[in-house]
């Protein structure tokens, strides 16, 4: 007990810390950031793999605050340790990349404080075990996202980009936090044990108010459909960055959100329902919009948001274990993904894949660990995204409505034509120029090579990670796997899934052939480059507000006698008021 | 007619978040940005006395509104301090030609 304290102290201490102190190292002595900057992320990490040792469904740290906070609690059960070793040793991993990939640019202080202040916020977010103390850590999230998306701060995209991230998900936010609120005016307490276990006492409206808060916030959060369209917005970052924040950690805190409460909004009418549409629907448009869309860092935000929307809907049609494992898996083979793709965009100076081309030529490393990651993103078998993508399919296929069975089926026929696109136009369409570029970096080697064995061999820990969850989450009563159980789940639906993907790679190569083929499909292509609409949507309400203010403005006329008019208006006004109250 | 004075506080709540509001939205000026954001937490402050009033449980709201008042100066301090800094800088406070210059 004493031992986890300590832990969860480290977790979240150690790489805030290192964020001050970066902060406090001067911009000249980049050798020293980089070191500095690896050397906490490391010890984060080491953390975290001690921490797994560790759970317990109790809490191992309390904060009495008094009677309006409530107590402040850490809780190191299985969602919060798994996920608190998933971003903090992908946080490292990021870093260690970084070292190689930020060579030269400036301000690298800002860059890895914000990294670190993430790493541990994200820790706290998911070790939290009470919902005030959440909220706190979950808007500190949103924050180094917002930063970091806007890091190349004289690039006007990237501060576009930042602010939608921002903005939106601090929508999402004031849904958590009504949800938070709502709870603890009805139960007294924003402890989350509490919740789970007195939720079924709270009257019907009062939770439906908040369970459909927390899926607000959830998919605000997740980029889930429909907020998805900041989450491509946001892939102005670095890519350390986005494979860290925007694939790996930030975006899986909806999910954890959901997860974390699902016992308790389990049985409000028409919530599992509304979790199911938004997952499938939003796998479903990501998917399609990952086809048409000729930025890499941009497919590959269409594809984790389509991989969100598949935790999502395992969630609502009750498989909790398969999206965690989904979660688990997505998280190591996205962040390789996004650190391959930042390899090529490194050395060639372009995110567009029609300047790309033949690459594999000059970066067989590269595309090495990009094919590994893309077979698990597809779903291909041995790689772990098969065996999560089965098991998420394999709950749905039992219980969940056969419509979203179908649309998620159709989604992994959509991963298989949008991965080998992908594929092709980057490492083998014949090369758009003749120069050779330079493979990946030592560092760089050394972060892919350790992601890319995980996608190998990280499902073999699926029976551990279910006999934890068993264990320490006594309101869940999930029923964890072992791996034989796992082999038995995964290759009953297998044969269906594979030929869809085969299919979809079938099809992908007919409509390269045939060309008169794919331009049938044209205006699919262009209403998926209008993202469907919804930041049509979005900018519109942005321009409408923009146009008040504008309108607002023409009252600001500067003339003394206007603003002493006014003034005696408001005089007059509360002198009313007074009178008035007073007979 | 009479109103009770929590009626009244309500009322002055409603009207600051009013006016804080418009302040944000009409006002391009750096200072009256600060001044409209002042406003509008002057108006939570408000909003936590009387709902704490509401409630029976006075002297906690007047605690937090307090402690908002101790936040809510530094913002104001640090925001002022950089509305400075960018006049003395840039030569403008003008928030709309600020953010068109842009390095």
């Amino acid at each position: 007990m004493t031992m986890s304290r300590w832990l969860i102290v480290l977790i979240i201490g150690v790489p805030w810390l290192g964020a001050v102190v970066l902060r406090l190292v001067d911009d000249r002595r980049a050798r020293l950031q980089h070191f500095l900057a690896a050397a906490f992320a490391c010890i984060t990490g080491a953390v975290s793999v001690a921490l797994l040792f560790s759970s317990s469904g109790e809490a191992a740290l309390s904060l009495p605050l008094g009677e309006v906070f409530g107590t402040f609690t850490f809780v190191p059960d299985a969602f919060g340790v798994s996920l608190s070793a998933i971003a903090a040793v992908i946080g490292c991993l990021a870093v260690i990349f970084s070292v190689d990939y930020m060579q030269g640019e400036a301000q690298l202080g800002r860059y890895y404080s914000f990294i670190l202040l993430f790493i541990g916020a994200m820790a706290g977010l998911v070790l939290s075990g009470n919902l005030l103390l959440l909220f706190f850590f979950w808007e500190i999230t949103a924050l180094c996202s917002y930063v970091l998306i806007s890091f190349y701060n004289d690039d006007p995209n990237a501060v576009k980009g930042g602010l939608q991230a921002l903005i939106v998900t601090q929508l999402g936010g004031v849904g958590l936090l009504a949800g938070a609120l709502i709870i603890q005016a009805n139960l007294g307490t924003y402890q989350i044990s509490t919740f789970l276990a007195e939720a079924h006492t709270l009257p019907a409206g009062v939770l439906s108010l908040a369970a459909f808060g927390c899926l607000f916030a959830a998919a605000a959060k997740s980029a889930q459909a429909p907020f998805h369209y900041w989450l491509p917005g946001a892939m102005e970052a670095p890519t350390p960055v986005t494979a860290l924040i925007h694939a790996a950690t930030m975006v899986n805190a909806g999910v954890y959100l959901l997860a974390r409460f699902y016992p308790a909004f389990e049985a409000v009418p028409g919530w599992k329902t509304a979790v199911v549409t938004v997952g499938s629907v939003t796998a479903l448009i990501a998917g399609i919009m990952a086809i048409t869309a000729v930025d890499l860092k941009r497919v590959l935000a269409y594809s984790t948001v389509s991989q969100l929307g598949y935790m999502v809907y395992a969630i609502g049609v009750g498989g909790v274990f398969a999206s965690q494992f989904h979660l688990f898996s997505h998280a190591i083979f996205k962040a390789l993904l996004f650190l391959a793709a930042g390899t090529v965009i490194h050395s060639v100076g372009t995110r567009d894949m029609r300047q790309m081309g033949g690459l594999g030529r000059s970066m067989p490393y590269a595309r090495a660990v990009f094919i590994v990651g893309s077979l698990a993103l597809t779903g291909i078998p041995i790689f772990n995204g098969f065996w999560s993508k089965e098991l998420v399919l394999e709950s749905g296929a039992a219980v969940g409505p056969s419509w979203a069975y179908i649309i998620m089926l159709l989604g992994a026929g959509l991963t298989a034509i949008y991965t080998i696109r992908m594929v092709w136009m980057v490492f083998y369409k014949p090369a758009a120029s003749e120069e050779h570029y330079h493979d990946a970096a030592p560092y760089m080697r050394v972060s892919l090579g350790v992601l890319a064995a995980g996608v190998v061999v990280g499902w073999l820990l699926v029976g551990p990670l279910g006999r934890m969850m068993e264990r320490t989450l006594p309101y869940h009563h999930l029923h964890g796997l072992t791996l034989p159980e796992l082999f038995a789940e995964a290759f009953r639906g297998a044969p269906l899934t594979l030929a869809i993907v085969f299919a979809g790679f079938v099809l992908y190569l007919a409509l390269r052939r045939f060309a008169a083929l794919w331009d049938r499909f044209d205006w699919l292509a262009r209403f998926a480059d209008m993202d469907f609409g919804f930041s049509w949507i979005s900018d519109r309400f942005a321009g409408a507000v923009q146009g008040i203010a504008e309108g607002a403005r023409v009252t600001q006329t500067g003339q003394l006698n206007w603003n002493i008019f006014g003034l005696v208006l408001g005089l007059i006004v509360i002198l009313a008021v007074l009178i008035v109250g007073a007979a | 007619m009479s109103l009770s004075p929590v009626t009244v506080i309500w009322v002055g709540v409603f009207c600051l978040f009013g006016i804080g509001l418009y302040g944000l939205l009409a006002v391009r000026n750096l200072i009256k940005v600060i001044v409209a954001l002042q406003i509008l937490v002057k108006m939570a402050m408000l909003a936590l006395v009387a709902a704490s009033y509401s409630v029976d449980k006075l002297a906690l709201g007047q605690s937090l509104a307090v402690m908002v008042m101790v936040a809510d100066t530094i913002v104001a301090v640090i925001g002022l301090a950089l509305a400075v800094q960018v006049q003395q800088r840039l030569g403008t406070l003008d928030i709309v030609e600020l953010s068109r210059l842009r390095k």
